[in-house]
């Protein structure tokens, strides 16, 4: 029952967004609006060569062009883009800087989210302890990357993407856009516009990256707009697992993140990306302010036997527009899509994957399992395709939903293209509510109410919880537990 | 947006596109570059697949129907209504509009087919309206020709109480949408729904449902089972709604194909909006090939390849069509698809 106990006390203590805080520091704005300009100045202040600001202006020449998607099940008024800031930093000095060089408040800030970007603060655990390394993103920079010194002695290259531009411009210019081109759909074409900051990982042939990666985004400022962009290389035979969270202060106003996530892996490769989404949800009364998450995330398996697997937690955002797919063009390659979606108060998702099978011998599985309260929408939208020359390919899909309460919505909307008679693809949905038989049980056994919602909660997304990585499950299992408030009596 | 605005208005734009959304596997204004003239008159000959099965009949020739102002149907005294829509047209256009009702308490057994010859634009309309206590059972069986272009699209309303039985079995057509929408506005009522499809060729079939749960206690149950051999595309989309307050609705759907060549497609998009939390809602999907542990193991008892896969493949199909509870009906599906899957060796 330690589960249990440990999942009550969990609620106890995650009543309220605990993140909601703001940091008040000094810090650099780009003008409010979005113009050439404006892209210009984002390109200068990350001081980036030509070829880097010829294609931001691209983007933003295309994205001028297109048009907001509209047919995601989510209801929101119209943005105006033009209200917003695009570049906000935190007033610091040029050029890297040491730990003890950056803002005391910031480092205030990361220790109050339990983020450790003290190399030795991470040492001192226990014996034996997994290590992580950190790339810390807030607003539009990197203020710091733990062990990169540690990784560079493997090889690895683990900095933020602007430094990547200057140091490994060869690099960049060659998988940068290759997976999500720059006009692939309106936001990820906003993202190459403006982008300011994100990770960059480059894993050479052969190596199992030592320890784990991890970005923690933070959005601080009033009125802006993250807009992070990730590229994550696994060159021949290499493997990495990659963690990602998020948060944001409690505001009225919708605050906007469009990022962009590309994954290149080569042959025989391995990413494991997990994220642990906990952006401000928004005021649960009133569905007042919080996050729009407007992401692309996309992982290309360009080689044989390549392999990615995504895990997400989503407990946070006002609106989730994210579907993280995978590109099995590499032969025998596969991709797996594990998600967990909980949607309280008034917030709205509109979450899943596609799996497209281009190559022969290519699986793909995917498990998701969405939670719907109070009076929110959740929906599953996922695309598993087969081009004529995947024969053999295989995919699993099991989306399952459970509604809690009267005024919330459980949708599954998923869509399959078999264009080939070698492969089997095998789909299963259910939505349901919690099972009063199963309630009961548990209530005979001398449980209570609530610590009886908390275990058929666990027991509903154990499949995906097993495979995050062991810190993020901790976390994700505590997220969770949020979702029963109000679910009980 | 419809073929049937499209029809009437001249204007192609109304036809649906693959940029919306419920017809992206099915493109009409890709492929109708004008709308055709109207078909001429056509006197169909008596027959039809359900002729020897008695009851009532009403005939549409290209679109007209046989002398019943407004095509009305009100079923009395539980005989079957075969209701036949027949085309024999070159390059030209027709649309047809029925409206049948099944009185409280009443049986009827709707026994519909779509036979035709030519290459025409046909568009069909139906509204059947299930009072409470009724029951309709409805089998259609399309046999078109190749280059037909049909969209038969059949509005239901049930009340509570009442029932509604349906088994749609196709050959497809150039492109072919076959569409059921039903309303079970207060709930309480029960719904089957299911479909064969058996393509070969170039052919097109889509099966495309939408179930609305407005109220409580109402259930679905939906299984589609489909065959695609040479370069045949068959699409299923099914969608199955359950609104705010609808609580104990049970619905189920299955949609399982078959692929028997290299470039046949299947896509398929089921659906389940909830928005009511005491339900119970499943949905299954599964596409491949035949079990080739099954072809190895009746070769091995001495069955010749080709039979087993034949015998197999008639399996499959047939779960379907032992659904079917008029029997003389059932039996004309079970002879319908052995014809197709032998007329596909």
């Amino acid at each position: 029952m330690a589960a249990v106990k440990e999942t009550v006390a969990a609620v106890a203590e995650l009543e309220k967004y605990q993140h909601g805080f703001v940091t008040d520091i000094a810090q650099d704005f780009a003008p409010k609006g979005l113009n050439a300009d404006i892209v210009r100045f984002i390109s200068a202040k990350k001081d980036e060569p030509e070829w880097m600001l010829a294609w931001r202006l691209e983007a933003f020449e295309r994205w001028l062009a297109l048009e907001e998607p509209d047919w995601a099940k989510v209801n929101y008024p119209k943005i105006d883009y033009q209200d917003s800031y695009y570049y906000a930093a935190p007033s610091q000095k040029a050029g890297p800087m040491s730990l003890d060089e950056v803002d005391p408040d910031i480092l205030e800030t990361y220790k109050k989210l339990g983020i450790p970007l003290r190399e030795q603060e991470v040492l001192a655990g226990v014996q034996g302890a997994p290590r992580y390394a950190v790339d810390a993103v807030f607003d539009s920079v990197s203020v710091v990357t733990t062990f990169k010194k540690e990784l560079a002695a493997v090889g690895v290259i683990f900095c933020p993407i602007s430094e990547a531009i200057r140091e490994h411009p060869e690099l960049v210019k060659k998988y940068l856009g290759s997976v999500v081109p720059v006009s692939d759909n309106y936001f990820a074409c906003l993202n190459s516009a403006v982008f300011s900051d994100g990770s960059f990982v480059y894993i050479p042939p052969g190596v199992r990256c030592p320890m784990e990666l991890s970005t923690y985004f933070r959005i601080n400022a009033k009125d802006s707009g993250q807009f992070e962009r990730t590229l994550i290389i696994a060159d021949k035979g290499s493997y990495c697992s990659y963690l990602e969270g998020c948060t944001a202060p409690m505001r009225d106003e919708n605050q906007l993140h469009a990022a962009v996530v590309e994954l290149v892996i080569l042959e025989d490769a391995e990413i494991k990306y997990s994220t642990v989404q906990n952006w401000y949800p928004g005021d649960p009364e009133t569905g007042k302010g919080g996050i729009y998450n407007f992401v692309t995330k996309r992982a290309d398996c360009r080689e044989d036997r390549a392999k990615v697997s995504w895990t997400q937690v989503e407990t946070g955002s006002a609106i989730t527009w994210k579907y993280p797919s995978c590109i099995l063009r590499g032969e025998g390659s596969s991709g797996e899509f594990y998600s967990i979606a909980v949607t309280n108060g008034h917030q709205q998702a509109d979450t899943g994957t596609k799996m497209i099978h281009l190559g022969a011998n290519t699986k793909s599985r995917i498990i998701s399992k969405g939670i719907s309260a109070g009076k929110s929408s959740n929906t599953y939208r996922g695309l598993v395709s087969a081009h004529p020359k995947a024969v053999g390919s295989r995919n699993f899909t099991q989306c399952d939903s459970l509604l809690i309460g009267k005024d919330c919505a459980a949708h599954t909307v998923p869509y399959i293209e078999a264009r080939n008679g070698l492969s089997v693809f095998e789909h299963e949905a259910t939505t349901t509510r919690l099972s009063d038989d199963q309630l009961f049980y548990c209530q005979q056994r001398g449980l209570d109410t609530e610590s009886a919602v908390a275990l058929l909660v666990n027991g509903f997304v154990r499949d995906v919880l097993q495979t995050l990585p062991m810190e993020f499950a901790v976390e994700a299992q505590k997220l969770v537990a949020i979702s029963l408030e109000g679910s009980v009596g | 947006m419809s073929l049937a605005t499209a029809i009437a208005t001249g204007d192609l734009t109304q036809l649906p596109s693959r940029r919306d959304e419920d017809w992206r596997w099915t493109d009409l204004r890709g492929l109708i570059r004008a709308i055709p003239p109207a078909s001429g008159l056509l006197e169909p000959t008596p027959g039809g697949p359900f002729a020897g099965l008695g009851g009532e009949e009403i005939v549409f020739g290209n679109g007209r129907s046989d002398g019943r102002a407004g095509a009305l149907f009100t079923a009395e005294g539980g005989a079957p209504l075969r209701l036949r829509f027949c085309s024999d047209a070159r390059g030209a256009r027709h649309a047809s509009t029925m409206v049948i009702n099944a009185p409280g308490g009443e049986r009827l057994t709707l026994l519909e087919s779509y036979e035709g010859q030519g290459d025409y634009l046909a568009d069909v309309e139906l509204h059947i309206e299930i009072e409470a206590g009724a029951h309709v059972t409805r089998v259609v069986l399309v046999e078109e020709p190749a280059e037909s272009i049909l969209v038969s699209t059949a509005h239901v309303r049930l009340q509570p109480g009442a029932s509604f039985h349906q088994v749609v079995l196709t050959s497809g057509g150039r492109r072919q949408r076959i569409e059921t929408r039903v309303t079970q506005a207060q709930g309480g009522a029960e719904v089957r729904m299911d479909g064969v499809y058996i393509l070969r060729d170039q052919r097109h079939a889509d099966l495309t449902t939408v179930v609305t749960h407005g109220g409580r206690d109402g259930t679905t149950s939906q299984l589609t089972k489909g065959v695609v051999r040479d370069q045949a595309r068959g699409v299923f989309q099914g969608r199955i709604v359950v609104e705010k307050g609808a609580d104990g609705t049970e619905a189920r759907m299955g949609h399982h194909a078959l692929i028997l060549s290299d470039k046949a497609e299947v896509d398929a998009k089921p659906e389940l909006l909830i928005f009511a939390d005491d339900v119970q809602c499943a949905h299954g999907n599964t596409i491949g090939a035949l079990d080739e542990a099954a072809i190895f193991y009746a070769r091995q008892r001495g069955m010749p390849e080709d039979v087993a896969r034949a015998m197999l493949t008639e399996a499959f199909v047939g779960e379907v069509v032992d659904r079917i509870e008029h029997e003389g009906a059932r039996d004309v599906a079970r002879a319908w698809v052995s014809a197709q899957l032998g007329a596909s060796e």
